[in-house]
């Protein structure tokens, strides 16, 4: 009689669980069937009631029915759930396509990016990479480097000249000097930086432009060993092997001096429009450390000698990124410069 | 300096390298060549015309001329030409047949300067026969063009036998020299010269030639020699002119020719110029002199700028019959003083100022000799030679131990190759002991090109060639390289700000006089350039500022919204020595609309990433400077720069500027980094609301909060203000989030009521009300 009335409960309760229309519905099945004044619950308070031979029986199955009606209430919830959250993120759709906000990251120059990318490759190498004023004394830029007053190699620097004595220095070589001075042999160094020459401005020509300096001081350096550097180095700034010659070039500071080419990139040798039709592009002077340079910089030229070079990195901008007009360099132009 | 060919060929003869070919070798072993040029190119079917008969075209400036070639037959020829005459021999070009005017011209009768022999293009060649007959010696050259540059240090390549002397050594083919020594009159006593040479100042002037000449009579050259220096881009003048150009380019022995009769007294004096002396030159400008110029004078005064430019009143003229021949070598440093200070740059200066061999001067007048033989037939050497010559010793021979120079050069050379190498080149080679080589230099390249046996590496790799090196990697040490703290610091700087959206940009070292005014400097106080470019490009920056706020101007054309950035080098004038070079940032925002405020944030907030925990001060502002908005950047106790609104009258929309002296940014910055435990007690946070007047800095409410506050402090956050009802009018509230804790226990929610009292009670005290 109470298993049939037990039976019927669970039954209607069930269905009324399976028809909860909203969460709301559903506990308001769960409080009239399994609230403290719920009916199964009533049904449970009735128990003491029973004959003690069928209170067991009547128990287990009461106990049952309460979690069948449970399981089925958190199943009808977790369903409600479900729905719930699948409306939310429906309703959470989003057009990622919009721009984000915020400004875009900005561009560093065009010659910073060069410059980092060498700076690193030499310091991979062994090199100390040593800075030294852009406002120089006639010693360090001309002197020193075995380019006395009156000497015709001057005039292959137009010169801009300061009211007290100094000049803008008109290339990077002073810093060998300085570095020479102050660290001695043996000495791996380069000094890149910006460097003047009084010229007028047009699309080839700048009055400030950017070379890096190199040198290397040890007790053995040889013409065969700046080849391999020379080498070794631009094809890792080329990401490429190259092939280069060398062929005789004046610079005071350097005997014997040399004029780097390389096979021109474009057409590989036989010739083409960029390599004047030669097969070679000039890139670089270079040479063994002249003795008088040495010695001015109180390195004994028996003991000790040296290869140095200079790398144009304005040049080496241009080719890279294809730059036609060195102006832009220099522009702050912004359609420029958010290019690199 | 251009070269030709066909004149090299003259001292090389079996060079039968194609033009092309040499150029390159030349490149490879010896100087740069820039370029060829083909000239002369009619010559080669250039033939001597009589001009049989001449009519006149109606209607037309030009003549129907019939021309009798020879080779080619009678031809009909159009000319326009007026000096094409009957009867007169002409240079006749067959360019095929071509309809002037509406009559048919077959061929051509053409000019000197259309033939490329000289630059007169006012009528046809004029020839002497006979028909038929080529241009004598005038044939198709090339002219290879040598980089100056690439031969500075080479006194010897500024003339063609020089050049030639390095082809043959090249080519392993012989040498020919030009010049007889034998013409030069010498005999057991020497001859006495009509002209006394007095040198007075021997450094300046180690040697001085001459040669007096009678019978001379001025005229064109021959046509062959106008050929030779046109071709090389000199003009033709007359055949004693024309001579001492001849050897200069041949030589690279400047000559100079005076008219003996114009000449005052008998001594050519070689001295200082005096003080304030005046000087007519041959261009047709005057100078005032001074010590520092070297001058050829007579008996009255300066005839002849040395080494740079002969004198108006001596020069040689149609009349001309009796001249001296100079034919000197100047000291090189005092040749290009001379003619920087005068602007003065001549064929003679260039060559002087590369240190010339003085022992050339006699060649050069023994090449004279037998040029002026041919060009003024009937003239006469008058006496002998005139030559005073400062005593320069021979260089002694430079030691070449092999084992070094192999060591050099990282390649094997034998010592018979290093011998013959040298040889060709004029070198003297003996054995000084096994393995080492005593070599003697050549006059012409011992005046400052060769002294030192590194020299001598040049001289030998470049003729084996630098090719035939194998590569090979040094053996050095491996050691890690002492860092460059400050470049490191500098890039992360500028990955900082490129993060932050801003664009890198480099700006000149100039700075224009307005443009440092506008930004409150003294253009006195700046580091001046002696020779600027342009008015404006005068001062070196003593700030970055000026020239990014023209960045600005410039791209708020196209934009209406940028970042940009510098860093370089601000240039501060020192009482002595160099100036002192100082790294800064500078950075603008720009933003055309807005109040501005936002780009002041957005670069302050940049300025932090880069050095967080930085207070910004607002401090007295520039004139440059928004009055109102204007502060200090402070990092770790130390002022290292400003964020500013530039000045609205500067520039229109709202520019916020960032100014950061690097070095200050850089010693400020936390060398190192230590870890901190969590703090093991939970802390307690609670907000407050000050009601201020409405421009009371947040800043100072927070410092004040913060001071009040005690050691149990832990932060106090910024939430945010608010201003309007129910506050009373000119007031804000602004709300702090602070938080307390204790490194060592919990606090107890009296203590924390305790420190909120103490906040309150004061902040109450010091007039601020709080909303609680």
């Amino acid at each position: 009689m109470l298993e049939q009335q037990l039976s019927d409960l669970e039954s209607a309760a069930l269905a009324r669980i399976q028809d909860a229309r909203s969460p709301q519905d559903l506990e308001l099945v769960r409080i009239e069937v399994l609230g403290r004044k719920g009916s199964l619950t009533l049904v449970g308070k009735d128990m003491g009631k029973l004959p003690p031979e069928d209170r067991a029986r009547i128990g287990k199955l009461l106990n049952r029915a309460k979690q069948e009606l449970e399981s089925a209430s958190e199943s009808r919830q977790r369903q409600f759930d479900a729905e719930a959250l699948e409306i939310r993120l429906r309703a959470e759709w989003l057009d990622l396509t919009l721009p984000a906000p915020g400004p875009q990251m900005g561009h560093l120059h065009p010659i910073t990016q060069i410059q980092s990318e060498i700076e690193d490759l030499f310091v991979s190498l062994g090199f100390a990479v040593l800075d030294g004023p852009e406002v120089e004394d006639e010693y360090h830029n001309f002197d020193a480097l075995n380019i006395p007053a009156d000497h015709p190699a001057r005039d292959m620097q137009d010169t801009f000249w300061l009211s007290d004595g100094n000049l803008l220095r008109t290339h990077t070589s002073p810093v060998q000097v300085r570095g020479m001075e102050r660290l001695g042999p043996p000495l791996r160094m380069i000094a890149p930086g910006r460097a003047f020459r009084n010229e007028n401005v047009d699309a080839s020509h700048e009055h400030t432009f950017y070379q890096l300096e190199g040198m290397m001081i040890d007790r053995d350096v040889s013409v065969a060993h700046l080849i391999y550097f020379m080498k070794t180095l631009l094809s890792a700034i080329f990401r490429r092997e190259v092939t280069v010659r060398l062929r005789p070039g004046y610079f005071p500071f350097v005997e014997p001096g040399f004029e780097l080419d390389i096979q021109c990139l474009i057409c590989g040798g036989p010739g083409c429009p960029v390599c004047k039709q030669s097969g070679w592009v000039e890139l670089l002077p270079c040479g063994l450390v002249n003795p008088n340079v040495l010695r001015m910089s109180g390195i004994d030229p028996e003991e000790w000698n040296g290869f140095a070079f200079g790398l144009g990195l304005t040049r080496l901008a241009m080719m890279r990124y294809a730059i036609d007009d060195i102006r832009l360099l220099q522009g702050g132009d912004l359609r420029f410069l958010q290019q690199f | 300096m251009k070269f030709s060919y066909n004149w090299i060929r003259e001292y090389v003869p079996a060079l039968d390298t194609p033009a092309r070919q040499l150029e390159r070798l030349i490149t490879i072993r010896t100087a740069e060549c820039e370029g060829i040029e083909e000239t002369g190119g009619l010559l080669a079917r250039a033939c001597t015309a009589h001009v049989v008969s001449v009519e006149p075209i109606p209607g037309s400036h030009n003549v129907k001329a019939i021309v009798e070639t020879g080779v080619y037959g009678r031809k009909v020829v159009v000319c326009g030409a007026p000096n094409c005459r009957p009867g007169m021999f002409a240079a006749y070009v067959p360019i095929g047949k071509k309809a002037i005017g509406g009559v048919e011209s077959d061929g051509m009768l053409a000019s000197g300067a259309e033939l490329g022999v000289n630059r007169d293009d006012a009528g046809i060649l004029e020839l002497a026969g006979p028909v038929g007959a080529p241009l004598a010696n005038c044939t198709p050259d090339s002219i290879i063009e040598i980089d100056n540059k690439s031969i500075t240090h080479r006194p010897d390549l500024w003339g063609h036998y020089g050049m030639a002397r390095e082809v043959a050594a090249i080519l392993r083919q012989p040498l020919r020299d030009p010049v007889q020594p034998s013409l030069i009159p010498a005999g057991p006593a020497s001859i006495p010269s009509p002209i006394n040479v007095d040198i007075q100042d021997l450094d300046l002037c180690p040697r001085y030639s001459a040669l007096v000449f009678d019978n001379v009579t001025v005229q064109p050259s021959p046509l062959w020699l106008q050929y030779r220096l046109t071709a090389i881009g000199l003009n033709p003048i007359n055949n004693i002119v024309d001579m001492t150009n001849f050897i200069m380019s041949e030589l690279s022995q400047p000559m100079h020719a005076f008219d003996r009769d114009l000449l005052r007294g008998d001594t050519i004096f070689i001295r200082r110029a005096h003080e304030g002396e005046y000087f007519l030159a041959l261009n047709e400008q005057d100078y005032t002199l001074g010590p520092s110029n070297l001058v050829i004078a007579d008996a009255q005064g300066a005839v002849a700028l040395a080494g740079v430019i002969g004198g108006m009143d001596s020069a040689i003229v149609a009349g001309t019959s009796k001249i001296v021949l100079e034919s000197a070598c100047f000291n090189a440093a005092g040749v290009r003083r001379t003619s920087s200070a005068l602007k003065l740059r001549t064929d003679a200066s260039m060559r002087f100022e590369k240190s010339q061999d003085p022992a050339n001067t006699v060649r050069g007048l023994a090449r004279a000799v037998e040029l002026l033989q041919e060009l003024s037939p009937g003239l006469r050497l008058v006496g002998g030679l005139a030559d005073q010559r400062k005593p320069i010793p021979p260089p002694p021979p430079i030691l070449l131990p092999m084992a070094w120079l192999v060591r050099k050069l990282g390649k094997e050379v034998s010592p018979d190759e290093v011998r013959d190498i040298l040889e060709r080149l004029a070198f003297g080679v003996s054995q000084h002991t096994p393995g080492t080589f005593s070599v003697t230099v050549p006059s012409w390249r011992a005046t400052k090109d060769v002294s030192v046996k590194d020299d001598l590496v040049e001289e030998v790799g470049r003729m084996i060639g630098y090719d035939s090196i194998e590569p090979k990697p040094p053996a050095i040490l491996t050691t890690v390289p002492p860092a460059n703290e400050e470049r490191a610091f500098h890039r992360r700087v500028r990955a900082a700000f490129a993060d932050q959206g801003f664009t890198e940009v480099y700006n000149y070292s100039f700075v224009a006089e307005a443009d440092a005014r506008a930004f409150g400097m003294q253009p006195a106080d700046h580091v001046t350039v002696a020779n600027p470019i342009a008015p404006n490009q005068s001062l070196l920056r003593m700030s970055l500022l000026p020239e990014l706020r023209a960045n600005v101007l410039e791209n708020s054309k196209r934009f209406d919204t940028f970042r940009i950035f510098e860093i370089g080098r601000e240039i501060h004038k020192q009482p002595q020595g160099l100036p002192r070079e100082i790294p800064h940032l500078a950075a603008a925002l720009y933003s055309k609309d807005g109040d501005g405020a936002a780009g002041l944030f957005e670069l302050k907030r940049a300025a932090e990433c880069l050095m967080p925990g930085a207070e910004t001060r607002p401090t007295a502002a520039r004139p440059y400077e928004h009055p109102a908005r204007a502060a200090e950047i402070h990092w770790h106790g130390a002022l290292v720069g400003r964020l500013f609104e530039l000045h609205p009258s500067l520039g229109e929309g709202g520019t916020a500027m960032l100014d950061l002296d690097l070095t200050l940014v850089q010693a400020a910055a936390p060398k190192e980094k230590r870890y901190t435990p969590f703090r093991r007690y939970p802390s307690s946070a609670f907000d407050l609301s000050v009601v201020a007047g409405e421009r009371e800095l947040v800043g100072d409410l927070r410092g004040k909060l913060a001071a009040l506050a005690g050691p149990l402090l832990q932060s106090i956050d910024y939430q945010r203000q608010y201003a309007g009802p129910p506050l009373a009018e000119g007031t804000k509230s602004v709300s702090f989030r602070l938080t307390v804790g204790s490194l060592d226990r919990t606090l107890s929610s009296e203590e924390v009521s305790e420190i909120r009292a103490r906040l309150i009670d004061g902040m109450r005290a010091q007039g601020y009300d709080l909303r609680l």
